[in-house]
């Protein structure tokens, strides 16, 4: 399975306020796919294109998840802006999600 | 269309391990949000800091093997951008023998697209104590076609021919979903007429053809939806399906197996002779196979 990496570019009018975020997955694996799917549809409702995704598969990739200190899959971690946050699991629980992205209470 | 298993991929924990694993990896885990996301089943794989390696929990193990992923011809065929945007609402489930997936006049709470090696049977329902097959769903198809037609109910019962697993969406969740995708409605338009003509040439079939040949034309059917000659069906839920009686369906297995074309025992059929099969079915197999092959 190749490493799978999606970057979005950011809408260049609000490039200080994109997010940045990395996704380690575990190839096709069920909550993979879902973490994947989940945060896909949070992204496009609530950030509309202005953020930046790339999606590491830890079969491929497993010393980048260690020097992140990631040690499960599926794990997202928001890199900028900061504070930086992470979030663990399937990214079912929209909330939590939209806690961490610092999105909480921005209506779409 | 056979899906890879990917556990090849990583090392994996033997069952006879597994309580090592879970200790191993209470070790490794230390934080409670995370312990929290392994005891809910929210987490695949963990990744070991001294051999480097990313290790499949058990589950995502046995998912993986079973066939969660995707192996619907319908979904696999789909641009890689619209099954994407479909995967946010669908979720797989394992059904079983005898699982009612919807029932006539009552509200498609879920359409289904079948996995290989599930089979689901479209029974119609005649005062409410007698059912006849009228269709079989595969993973070429769907369940719970009526809902991309805007129709909330089903005018059959669709129940589970054996245990396999299917992925489900909310029925209101696909009719907004399918809005969004051009291939899966035509995909839905070539699979309809396909289905519609299937259900008109086995209503035919049940009145003109004999018993053998209709389980034979059964028996094909089902194997090429299951892409094994294996099948595991009992006399009683044969004659069921085909609407004969349970002493017919003995005397054509056993007609069928005397040319040994199969071999029957306690619920398991072996096809030994598809061309042999084939020349006993009637010619409804091979009709509806052109008619699937084409769609």
């Amino acid at each position: 399975m190749h490493r799978k990496q999606i970057v979005k570019p950011s809408d260049p009018t609000a490039v200080a306020a994109a997010v940045v975020m990395r996704l380690y997955v575990a190839g096709g694996a069920p909550n993979s796919v879902a973490a994947r799917a989940n945060l896909e549809a949070i992204c496009q409702r609530h950030l509309k294109g202005n953020y930046q995704l790339e999606i590491v598969d830890v079969f491929e990739q497993p010393l980048r998840a260690l020097a992140d200190g990631v040690i499960v899959t599926p794990s997202l971690i928001k890199l900028s802006p900061l504070p930086a946050a992470r979030v663990v699991g399937n990214l079912s629980d929209q909330s939590k999600v939209l806690l961490a992205l610092g999105l909480q209470g921005k209506t779409p | 269309m056979k899906t890879a298993c990917p556990v090849a991929k990583a090392e994996t924990a033997r069952p006879d391990a597994e309580a090592a694993f879970a200790t191993f990896i209470r070790r490794l885990v230390q934080d409670a949000a995370t312990l929290r996301a392994i005891d809910s089943g929210e987490v695949d794989a963990i990744i070991d800091p001294v051999s480097g390696r990313a290790i499949l929990l058990p589950e995502a193990r046995e998912a993986l093997c079973r066939g969660a992923a995707p192996t619907n011809q319908m979904l696999a065929t789909l641009p890689r951008e619209e099954y994407q945007r479909l995967l946010a609402g669908l979720e797989p489930v394992t059904l079983a023998f005898g699982d009612v997936l919807h029932e006539p006049g009552e509200m498609i709470r879920h359409i289904y697209f079948p996995n290989e090696g599930l089979l689901v049977s479209l029974l119609t329902l005649v005062e409410n104590s007698m059912a006849l097959e009228i269709g079989l769903v595969g993973s070429e198809g769907m369940v719970g076609l009526p809902v991309a037609q805007g129709i909330g109910t089903s005018s059959v019962r669709a129940v589970a021919q054996g245990t396999g697993t299917a992925l489900r969406m909310e029925s209101s969740h696909f009719r907004e979903a399918l809005e969004t995708c051009p291939a899966l409605q035509r995909a839905l338009h070539r699979y309809t007429h396909a289905l519609i003509a299937q259900i008109a040439q086995t209503a035919a079939c049940n009145h003109f053809h004999q018993v053998e040949a209709r389980l034979a034309r059964w028996l094909l059917t089902a194997s090429d939806r299951l892409q094994s000659d294996l099948l595991r069906f009992t006399h009683e839920g044969l004659a069921d399906l085909l609407g004969v009686r349970r002493v017919g369906i003995t005397v054509a297995a056993s007609a069928l197996q005397q040319q040994r074309l199969i071999q029957y025992s306690r619920g398991n059929i072996t096809i030994l002779d598809r061309e042999g099969l084939k020349a006993s079915a009637c010619e409804c197999y091979q009709k509806i196979k052109d008619i699937f092959d084409r769609a």
